[in-house]
């Protein structure tokens, strides 16, 4: 058994708080791109995972994440209500900080998961079977990748690699957007009417907390105050200003004007993309990778009206194919000269890391996939996911909250 | 000293700093729009006011040499001998760091009693009620507890300021209440928030700035500082569910008002608990928080007292249930500078504990009523009825939150 560090420990306190705010912080990035009658619903998509997932993880969800391993699928449940775990540290994770901790620092990464997926369905989803959902994805999609890459599972003995949940977060978050998103289907008028997001400094201020609560999420899982969280933390500062700027540019060339708007999105591609490679890579491979997120991203979110479904803050664009990109990225620019605890990519003469990639996103799309799709159904089937064709006219807040956000007579 | 810890109480430092301009857009939004830059000012403001009267004879009163268990004498007057090296409060930080630290629990402390008084009364008696509130209740009562004053020395344990700051806030909120009057027209016509969103990001600082007040009272970057940030999120997250569940079966809907204000209410419930109890006692004291703090501020409809933004059912029944519970479910095997509650065969915890609930209770409340009614001879405490009408921002501040 390690001997606690003040220094790691303090790190990951403070990292544990940022991570944390980055969940109210998405529910305010995606409440200004809503309709005015739907922004209270979107912000407690958000906010009430915190509440529920910390729930969840105490009682089942850390011990099935990173509990004692079975057959590389899932953890078991001796953890259960955390039996056996205290301020002492671990012996397999985080041996300089309290298990307490680490418990918890985890705990904020499965609560913004699925708060990322409400993007997809914003403005017409039931509250109740909602919660219902959050519940269920958590415990049979996110509890058991994150037991694959960082608890110990298969896809981790396979060597695949992920810094801080470019699979297990953004890739999960993301495949299960797009499946809610055409299992729900559009709202009603999209693609005839354009629904203008009501408050963008609201979406701005999102960004800000998010881009500041994102350096907890990186470089915190270093889980140590060292040169790897240095290194993670320079990463994801740089491929967020290059995700930025390249949103903005290839949208000034593509539509005539940078917006606000592609601005934040730009940074939260770039942040995304960059997540699962942050501890692995140089700084000019974070910019490279911020660059391309940015383009790429952009375009997949410009595909989507072609494609018809309505992914309402385009967390498939943005998360899914930024996590995708970001995840394989690894494979190309990974360097142990960077972290030795890493491996080399593709540049530094082993294409083999890329291959083991791949085989990381092909396995967490497809599993992921098919489960958001499965307790969709069920869900739907049971309680029914969609507000009636007068709720969602008359806004989500009031139907389902009785409330109104704002009252300026 | 150690750089660990004097990192993670210099950062837990800047995390409380935070929370009293979060604390302002969480009242701010639930004012109408006339009001909303005045009460947001009166949390603001105290960080301006505070600041000066701590280091002028602030920390000395609160921490400085004991003078009979009630106060602390003038030594540190200016912060006379608090230098850079280790004080007598911690050995691995510096004085100023700890002095900074508790400087803005005293910050906060008076900026959570305006939820009370809200959309009446006047600048200028604002401030000087905050000056002398602190003076009179805020720095006696901090040593009672923490600078070695004779609650401290009866054995109450309150972690990170469930006497010290919750309860004695809301005790000074139902004197304020009680003392100014109602709001014109409450009760007989509708008061709604005016920025339901503005007041959820003010609760999120809150709950993130929260992780630096609860962990940060270890003092350390330690075990029991990892405790406590444990509990505050786990006891948030029940009391949280548990006031949007009650709310959902007694009135209908799950409000984000309501998801919001049960999360504050588990904050201030776990806030004397948090580095002394386990993480199962946690959730249970968060679960009752957030119930009973409902309950509580049903209630307020009935007793008929203007608490405009609920100080008293929050921070006063959570701060009571917290410090209660401290005495019932604390533990010496979570942590051994603590001491066992009433569920680890000790009684006599949970009488202690009453003990500080009560002393703080009485004190607070009248010497908190004493200053109401003085200020309000001096100067009178509340706004005439055209400038009410009016909005305190066009009439205090001669400006406006919103253009259209």
């Amino acid at each position: 058994m390690g001997s606690i560090s003040a220094g790691d420990t303090a790190f990951i306190i403070v990292s544990a708080a940022l991570v944390l705010m980055m969940t109210p912080a998405l529910g305010l990035f995606y409440g200004g791109m809503v309709r005015e009658k739907n922004v209270l619903s979107t912000i407690m998509q958000s906010f009430i995972m915190i509440a529920l997932i910390s729930f969840q993880w105490v009682y089942i969800g850390y011990s099935i994440s990173f509990g004692p391993d079975l057959g590389g699928v899932i953890g078991d449940l001796s953890w259960f209500g955390l039996k056996g775990i205290g301020a002492e540290p671990s012996d397999t994770y985080a041996t300089t900080i309290p298990h307490l901790l680490f418990v918890m620092y985890q705990c904020m990464f499965a609560v913004i998961t699925p708060a990322l997926i409400t993007g997809a369905f914003a403005e017409r989803i039931k509250f109740g079977p909602f919660l219902v959902f959050g519940l269920l994805w958590a415990v049979l999609v996110y509890n058991p990748v994150c037991h694959w890459i960082w608890g110990g599972g298969w896809l981790s003995k396979l060597g695949v690699m992920d810094f801080a949940g470019g699979l297990v977060v953004h890739l999960t978050s993301g495949i299960a957007a797009l499946v809610a998103a055409i299992l729900i289907g559009p709202r009603r008028g999209f693609g005839r009417r354009s629904f203008m997001p009501h408050n963008l400094p609201m979406t701005l201020l999102g960004t800000g907390l998010l881009w500041f609560g994102w350096f907890g999420f990186n470089a915190g899982s270093a889980l140590a105050a060292d040169g790897v969280a240095v290194g993670a933390f320079t990463a994801t500062h740089l491929a967020a200003m290059a995700g930025m700027a390249a949103w903005s540019l290839v949208e000034k060339f593509h539509r005539g004007d940078a917006t606000t708007l592609g601005a934040a999105s730009g940074a939260i591609a770039g942040l995304a993309t960059v997540t699962p490679a942050a501890g692995f890579i140089t700084p000019s491979a974070a910019i490279v990778i911020g660059l391309v997120a940015g383009a790429v991203c952009y375009f997949a979110v410009s595909l989507k009206s072609r494609l018809g479904y309505d992914d309402s803050l385009d967390v498939v664009g943005i998360h899914g194919v930024g996590g995708l990109v970001g995840s394989l990225s690894i494979g190309i620019f990974a360097s142990k000269a960077v972290n030795p605890a890493g491996a080399d990519g593709l540049l530094y003469g082993n294409p083999s890391l890329l291959l083991t990639q791949a085989i990381g996103v092909a396995a967490v799309l497809l599993y992921a996939g098919t489960a958001s799709f499965i307790i969709l159904k069920v869900v739907d089937a049971i309680f029914g996911l969609r507000v009636s064709d007068e709720d969602e006219v008359q806004g989500l807040d009031l139907s389902q909250h009785s409330e109104k956000a704002y009252n300026f007579q | 000293m150690n750089t660990g810890d004097t990192a993670f109480m210099m950062l837990a430092t800047v995390l409380v700093m935070f929370m009293t301009p979060g604390l302002g857009l969480f009242y701010g939004g639930l004012v109408r729009a006339k009001n909303v830059l005045s009460t947001i000012l009166q949390s603001f403001c105290c960080l301006g006011l505070v600041s000066l009267v701590w280091v002028f004879y602030g920390y000395s009163m609160a921490f400085g040499p004991d003078v009979a268990g009630f106060v602390g004498n003038l030594d540190w007057v200016f912060l006379k001998g608090v230098g850079i090296a280790p004080g007598p409060y911690s050995d691995t930080i510096p004085d100023l760091v700890f002095c900074a630290f508790q400087l803005m629990f005293a910050i906060i402390t008076p900026a959570l009693i305006t939820g009370a008084y809200a959309e009446r009364i006047k600048f200028t008696s604002y401030m000087l009620f905050t000056v002398l509130w602190v003076t009179f209740v805020y720095f006696p009562i901090c040593h009672w507890v923490w600078g070695g004053g004779w609650l401290g020395s009866l054995g109450a344990l309150d972690f990170a300021g469930g006497t010290v700051i919750h309860i004695n806030s809301a005790c000074a909120a139902l004197a304020a209440a009680l003392v100014i009057g109602k709001r014109r027209g409450y009760g007989r016509e509708p008061i709604h928030p005016h920025n339901l969103p503005m007041t959820v990001l003010g609760g999120a600082i809150l709950w993130v700035g929260w992780f630096g007040f609860n962990a940060g009272s270890a003092l350390a970057a330690d075990g029991i500082a990892a405790l406590a940030l444990f509990n505050t999120q786990v006891a948030t997250g029940a009391a949280l569910l548990a006031w949007m569940v009650a709310e959902w079966m007694k009135q209908g809907k799950p409000t984000t008002l309501g998801a919001v204000s049960g999360a504050v209410a588990g904050l201030v419930a776990i806030t004397p608990a948090a580095g002394f109890v386990g993480p199962v006692p946690a959730i249970i004291i968060g679960l009752v928080a957030g119930v009973v703090c409902y309950l509580a501020v049903l209630l307020k409809g009935k007793l008929g007292y203007d608490d405009a933004l609920d100080v008293v059912g929050i921070h006063g029944v959570g701060g009571v249930w917290g410090a209660l519970a401290t005495g019932l479910f604390a533990s010496t095997a979570w942590n051994s500078g603590g001491a066992d509650g009433l569920f680890y065969g000790n009684f006599h915890q949970f009488v202690i504990q009453a003990i500080g609930v009560g002393a703080s209770i009485g004190y607070s409340f009248v010497v908190s009523f004493v200053i109401l009614k003085v200020v309000d001879i001096l100067l009178g405490l509340r706004v005439s009825e055209e400038e009410e009408v009016q909005g305190l921002d066009i009439t205090q501040h001669s400006e406006i939150g919103y253009t259209n």
